[in-house]
């Protein structure tokens, strides 16, 4: 049996267009809930697409009570932090993975391969006991143990990308007389940069969406970051949707920034994760 | 030619293997400590690992000092000679360990004598205060016995037990259940998000059009913090409010709309209905990327000699994508068996326990009982659950995952 070409493009259409909508509807959603007040929420208007009596209150409480712009402030400090020490340390063992040959590689690639896939519940008592013993508790230093979930994902993601790079790019530097450090700076960097910097975007966003850490180490509300705080909005008495969907909003915006100028380093650093092709 | 990696050149790799061992593989040997001892953080004798028995000289420090004080101010109620005697006696022994001890400060380890002699004192002084309360109208006739007992508490025992953790684990039925939601929430979930994922993927493939849109769509779901998810859909599923639970009562699928949340069967669906919607698009993204990398020119080959689009999918698609799916399948399935901050902010493991997870268990266990030791078994039962799965798929993967030279 044959589809005519228009009849498959019809159908391919409704199938896009129904998955857009699948995946749009709940931010839209949430959006038009944040203008509405509360009575409306709760009451006959809880399913109306358009707000009766559009209002900002929500917004205004959200940031100026609930102390979200403080949960913000705090996700960028941790996740922009993680990503830099993180990117650096990752490029450095990546680079000797990728260039050098040595005893116990394969050892190494596969212990990164393996905390890549721990349960991250397992690290969590013995870090609370340690930060506890170190005075560590609410504190920025839950940056340090955001090591095992971003690490290795970022030493695999670039051996992928360095492998990449040419070897000879490198050795004819080398015969023309260009020291270790110049090779570094003006061949191996240029190169590496757009690997690196999808790596970074990978890292930031894992940081910034980590949550059973910060929970667990961090308990005081002015240390929590967007994820904790948001989820404490929920509280078993009273759920003001509202407010919910206004906190939502706000904190949807920086990864949907971050989403619309970097997808393509987004998709290729998803994709560089897996088999050599 | 690689160069071999010279002494500095393991300088490149001292920071990770330092943070890795320091924040990955000594938590997990710790972890494995804890699953040993009865570990609980919030009882005072079993606050630590004792493999040995301690003494807690500031508990025995502080008892001495009241039952010297109480003892003294009772000697004017204790009228008979005899008995007078005794009690000084059992004071002045109070006072000389009492004074061994007074440098000392916290838990100590104590020798087989030491621990002898506070056992005698601490039998001494319980006999003869049964004995006065029996015969005298005491001032401190209620608290003097309780008071007592802290002599004895300040012995702790050792908290080693062995592999007696794992035993229980293996027959709480709070386990049974949690590792049956795991493995019904990670096998449903992913099942769906491959199905989805990859019929996804085919028409991506093909379509002409809308790449880019849907691209740029499929990233959001997967970019936004899991909890802002799991927040945003505990909207929707709301009994009174929630749009979905509202849409799926009309649709007849529940008799009321309450019931989506907090009905057992209900709660799992709901999550699990969030979880594809969260990483059906991932799935969907890494599966497109392999479809590109199949040559075209394989399915002119392919159709020149007869074979239909249904076959050249089974015999030409599904070997050459079969690597790309095992990728997505294995990360997929272990984060789906890790789950953690979709259900706590969701539905935080109930109702009644219909959609607590391993890792929801073992988080309740640690943080919300402070009991280290047993939720530490929990979390290891989980981590060789991760350890096969990952086991099974790179086998399937063959050797072509750690190669990468």
């Amino acid at each position: 049996m044959r589809f005519s070409k228009k009849k498959l493009l019809f159908m391919f259409a409704i199938v896009v267009s129904g998955y857009l909508f699948i995946m749009v509807f709940p931010f839209l959603w949430i959006f038009i809930t944040s203008f509405k007040t509360s009575g409306e929420i709760f009451g006959t208007g809880a399913f109306h697409v358009i707000p009766e009596d559009p209002t900002l209150k929500n917004y205004a409480i959200i940031l100026f009570e609930k102390g979200i712009l403080r949960a913000i402030v705090n996700s960028f400090v941790v996740a922009i932090s993680t990503t830099i020490y993180v990117i650096v340390v990752a490029s450095l063992c990546a680079y000797a993975i990728s260039r050098f040959h040595f005893k116990g590689k394969s050892i190494l690639l596969g212990l990164v391969l393996a905390v890549s896939m721990f349960p991250q519940m397992i690290i969590t008592g013995p870090v609370y006991n340690l930060f506890y013993d170190l005075g560590w508790l609410n504190s920025y230093f839950v940056i340090l143990p955001y090591s095992t979930i971003t690490l290795p994902m970022a030493v695999w993601i670039l051996v992928t990308h360095f492998n990449q790079i040419p070897l000879a790019l490198e050795e004819s530097a080398k015969i023309d007389g260009a020291t270790r450090i110049q090779t570094l700076t003006k061949i191996v960097f240029p190169l590496a940069a757009p690997g690196v910097f999808t790596t970074a975007i990978i890292t930031f966003i894992a940081a910034w969406n980590e949550f059973l850490l910060t929970i667990t180490l961090n308990t005081e509300s002015s240390f929590h970051t967007v994820p904790v705080a948001i989820s404490f909005l929920r509280d078993q008495f009273s759920i003001l949707w509202g407010e919910v969907a206004a906190a939502t909003t706000i904190v949807t915006i920086p990864t949907l920034i971050i989403v619309l100028i970097f997808q393509r380093q987004i998709v290729s650093g998803l994709t560089s994760g897996g088999v050599k092709e | 030619m690689k160069q071999k990696l010279g002494f500095s050149g393991w300088l490149y790799l001292l920071p990770t293997l330092i943070l890795i061992g320091i924040f990955s593989l000594w938590p997990v040997v710790q972890s494995v400590t804890y699953t040993l001892f009865d570990y609980k953080l919030n009882d005072q004798q079993k606050a630590g690992l004792y493999l040995n028995e301690r003494f807690n000289t500031d508990l025995f420090n502080e008892t001495a000092l009241y039952i010297d004080l109480f003892l003294t101010e009772d000697l004017s109620n204790v009228t008979g000679n005899e008995d007078k005697v005794k009690v000084e006696e059992v004071l002045l022994k109070v006072d000389t360990a009492a004074t061994s001890y007074t440098e000392s400060q916290g838990v100590i380890d104590i020798s087989k004598e030491e621990r002898t002699e506070i056992t005698n004192l601490y039998e001494n002084t319980k006999v003869l205060i049964e004995d006065l309360n029996k015969k005298y109208t005491l001032t401190h006739a209620d608290s003097l016995p309780l008071l007592v007992e802290d002599f004895d508490r300040s012995i702790i025992p050792s908290n080693f037990i062995g592999l007696q953790a794992y035993k229980d684990a293996l027959g709480d039925k709070r386990v049974h259940t949690a590792l049956w939601n795991t493995v019904l929430f990670t096998v449903v979930s992913v099942a769906i998000e491959l199905v989805l994922g990859l019929g996804l993927a085919l028409i991506l493939n093909k379509a002409m059009f809308g790449q880019g849109l849907v691209r740029t769509t499929s990233l959001i779901p997967w970019a936004i913090p899991t909890a802002v998810a799991a927040l945003m859909w505990s909207y929707l599923y709301d009994g009174t409010s929630g749009i979905v639970a509202h849409f799926f009562e009309n649709l007849g699928l529940i008799s009321q709309s309450q019931d989506l949340l907090l009905s057992q069967g209900g709660a799992m669906v709901s999550t699990i209905l969030a979880d594809v919607w969260k990483t059906t698009p991932y799935m969907a993204l890494l599966l497109l990327a392999g479809l590109q990398n199949i040559p075209g020119s394989l399915y002119e080959a392919a159709s020149i000699d007869g074979a239909s689009k249904f076959k050249s999918f089974f015999s030409v698609t599904l070997p050459l994508l079969k690597s790309s799916i095992l990728v997505a399948l294995l990360f997929r399935t272990l984060d789906a068996f890790r789950v953690f901050d979709l259900i706590f902010v969701l539905t935080g493991g109930g109702p009644g326990g219909a959609t607590e997870t391993m890792s929801i268990y073992a988080y309740k266990a640690m943080f919300g009982q402070t009991n280290f030791g047993y939720g530490s078994v929990v979390v290891m039962i989980m981590f060789v659950c991760v350890a096969i799965i990952a086991i099974i798929f790179v086998r399937l993967l063959g050797t072509n995952l750690l190669d990468r030279d």
